[in-house]
């Protein structure tokens, strides 16, 4: 009696299997490992990013003189302050190749001086 | 018994697995149905047949009207066009008109030149002037037309100038002649060739770069008349080809610069090797005679080097180092050489010292090695900087020097000079200073001087 019982239930239970195969199921996606190490990171990576952000910090240029400056830095050294008003900017493009010469200024700070002199020479 | 279990557990199982099994379609429609519903179908399609060429009808009606207003759009743009047109040209006429009523009534205006900023070539003149009173201890005081000196410049492109520079100076002819003289002396004519930024070719009569004085003074820039007594130990120019140039040290304005040079260098003013022969400018290349040699045959070298310490503006110190040396009898058995050593300090843009120490040295056939020093310091100070309210004062520039000379042949002079500058304008300056000497030498006395310098 209790076989066939058996029998019986064992062969519901088939059925029941049968019956639920034949319904579709969901299943979710596996964790990628980078993932993981995303969101764990080193924690020595963090100390290097900022030693190196202090070391830019330090190495930061410092502002150049401007062309009113390097004018009072070089110029008034031997004579009296001349107007950028009193010349055309022509003109001062010649007497900057003159002063460059005759001061022996850098190549860079003449330029930045007669740009200032030109800028402010009005003509 | 057993057989009845069974049975019965087959239909149990049974009956699960055909609840198990998908539901099977039963079929409830007759053939009549069926074919009232194919005919209907098929009517539909007919219908969906024609509702498709209508459709494509009314799509190439709408192309049709679709290029239709195109050309209507075309005609139209042209049409605002020439509307546009002729509006312009009444208002150009309607212009004109008034252009030439209100030209007829004022005087025609000057053409505005280009922008100067891209004329590739320059000319311009710069230079100073300067008007003395002299009045020297022993002697009458005597108004003097001390100096012209105009300086021309030529930029030949954006690397290429050429600068000369003259001095034009009236000169009594007495004691044995009357009237004067005009003597016009070339201080410097060279072509400057900027090759790069830190190398410039300069070539021509030079203005040598021993100590700083000779290259950066000029009547209105000097603030004392007269020059340091040791300068006189020391050629101003020479000819020859020079290189030099300035290299930025860092980022704050520090720089070294440089000039290397030769030049023809002192001669012997008679071709011995005496000391009174020493000629400090006169070889030239171009003789009196018309021949074309250096005296001695052969060229002295030089150079300087400059370092400059900006600290900020109108604070700065520069310090330099220069020297040279050459043959200067015609036979070529003696040498003459000179250092200098100057240096300047700024401080603040009321506050100026300077000073150079030289020393020169040759041998000569007389006196053996001669050895001429001497060396000069001055300050100058603007009253600007005391911040006085009183009118005039912030005009005023007090200055000083002092000047130590041995000539290398028992001579031994200090001069002390003390004045000021009043300054009328940034290039307008009137000077006035008095020179206390003490010297063996008895011609050298004391001595007032005023003048007045303009720069332009």
């Amino acid at each position: 009696m209790k076989s066939r019982l058996g029998v019986g239930l064992g062969l519901i239970l088939i059925s029941v299997a049968v019956y639920a195969a034949s319904i579709d199921s969901v299943t979710g996606d596996d964790i990628k490992p980078a993932d993981a190490k995303a969101a764990n990171p080193k924690p020595t990576d963090s100390k290097k990013a900022d030693a190196q952000e202090a070391k830019k910090a330090e190495k930061k240029p410092a502002r150049k003189p401007s062309g009113a400056e390097l004018y009072s830095m070089h110029c008034n050294r031997c004579h009296p302050e001349r107007y950028p008003t009193e010349r055309t900017a022509a003109q001062w493009k010649t007497i900057m190749l003159h002063m460059r010469v005759r001061a022996n200024l850098p190549a860079e700070d003449a330029r930045t001086i007669l740009k200032f002199l030109q800028e402010n020479s009005g003509r | 018994m057993k057989t009845r279990s069974l049975i019965f557990g087959f239909a149990i199982a049974g009956c699960a697995i055909r609840l198990a099994m998908p539901p099977c379609a039963e079929a409830d429609v007759s053939q009549d149905e069926f074919n009232a519903l194919k005919e209907a179908v098929r009517q539909q399609g007919e219908a969906m047949q024609k509702l498709g060429q209508e459709v494509e009808k009314l799509r190439q009606t709408h192309m049709t009207d679709e290029q239709k207003h195109q050309k209507d759009m075309e005609e139209i743009r042209q049409l605002r066009e020439k509307l546009g047109e002729t509006q312009r040209t009444a208002a150009s006429a309607e212009q004109k008109a008034a252009d030439a009523a209100v030209a007829a009534q004022m005087p025609p205006v000057s053409r505005v030149p280009i922008d100067e900023a891209t004329v590739n070539h320059n000319f311009l003149i710069l230079g100073d002037a300067e008007f003395q009173y002299a009045k020297t201890d022993g002697q009458h005081g005597s108004f003097l037309l001390a100096d012209f000196a105009p300086i021309f410049l030529y930029r030949g492109g954006d690397n290429i100038l050429f600068e000369a520079g003259f001095d034009f100076i009236l000169q009594n002819n007495a004691p044995n002649s009357p009237g004067s003289t005009t003597t016009i002396n070339l201080s410097f004519a060279q072509l400057d060739y900027l090759f790069s930024d830190y190398v410039t070719l300069a070539a021509g009569n030079l203005l040598l770069p021993l100590g700083t004085y000779s290259e950066r003074s000029a009547g209105w820039l000097n603030k004392i008349p007269d020059n340091p007594l040791a300068r006189s130990f020391l050629p101003g120019n020479g000819v020859g080809a020079e290189l030099r140039g300035a290299v930025p040290v860092g980022e704050n304005g520090k720089l070294l610069n440089y000039s290397v040079y030769g030049v023809n260098g002192p001669s012997s003013a008679d071709g011995t090797g005496n000391a009174s022969a020493l000629d400090l400018g006169g070889n030239v290349g171009l003789r009196s005679d018309n021949a074309v040699a250096n005296l001695h045959g052969s060229p002295s070298g030089g150079a300087r080097v400059g370092w400059f310490f900006p600290y900020k503006p109108h604070y700065d110190f520069e310090l330099g180092l220069s020297g040279q040396s050459g043959e200067w009898d015609n036979a070529g058995r003696h040498v003459w050489s000179a250092g200098v050593v100057d240096a300047s300090l700024h401080l603040g843009p009321c506050f100026e010292a300077k000073g150079e120490y030289i020393r020169s040295w040759y041998g000569t056939d007389d006196h053996g090695n001669v050895r001429p020093d001497g060396w000069w310091a001055q300050v100058g100070y603007k009253l600007a900087g005391l911040n006085l309210e009183f009118p005039g004062v912030n005009n005023l520039e007090l200055v000083g020097r002092y000047d130590f000379l041995r000539d290398g042949l028992g001579t031994r002079t200090r001069r002390y000079t003390v004045g000021g500058v009043y300054y009328l304008t940034n290039t307008l300056l009137f000077e006035g200073d008095y020179e206390f000497l003490n010297s063996n030498d008895p011609s050298q006395q004391d001595q007032f001087i005023l003048q007045l310098s303009y720069g332009f």
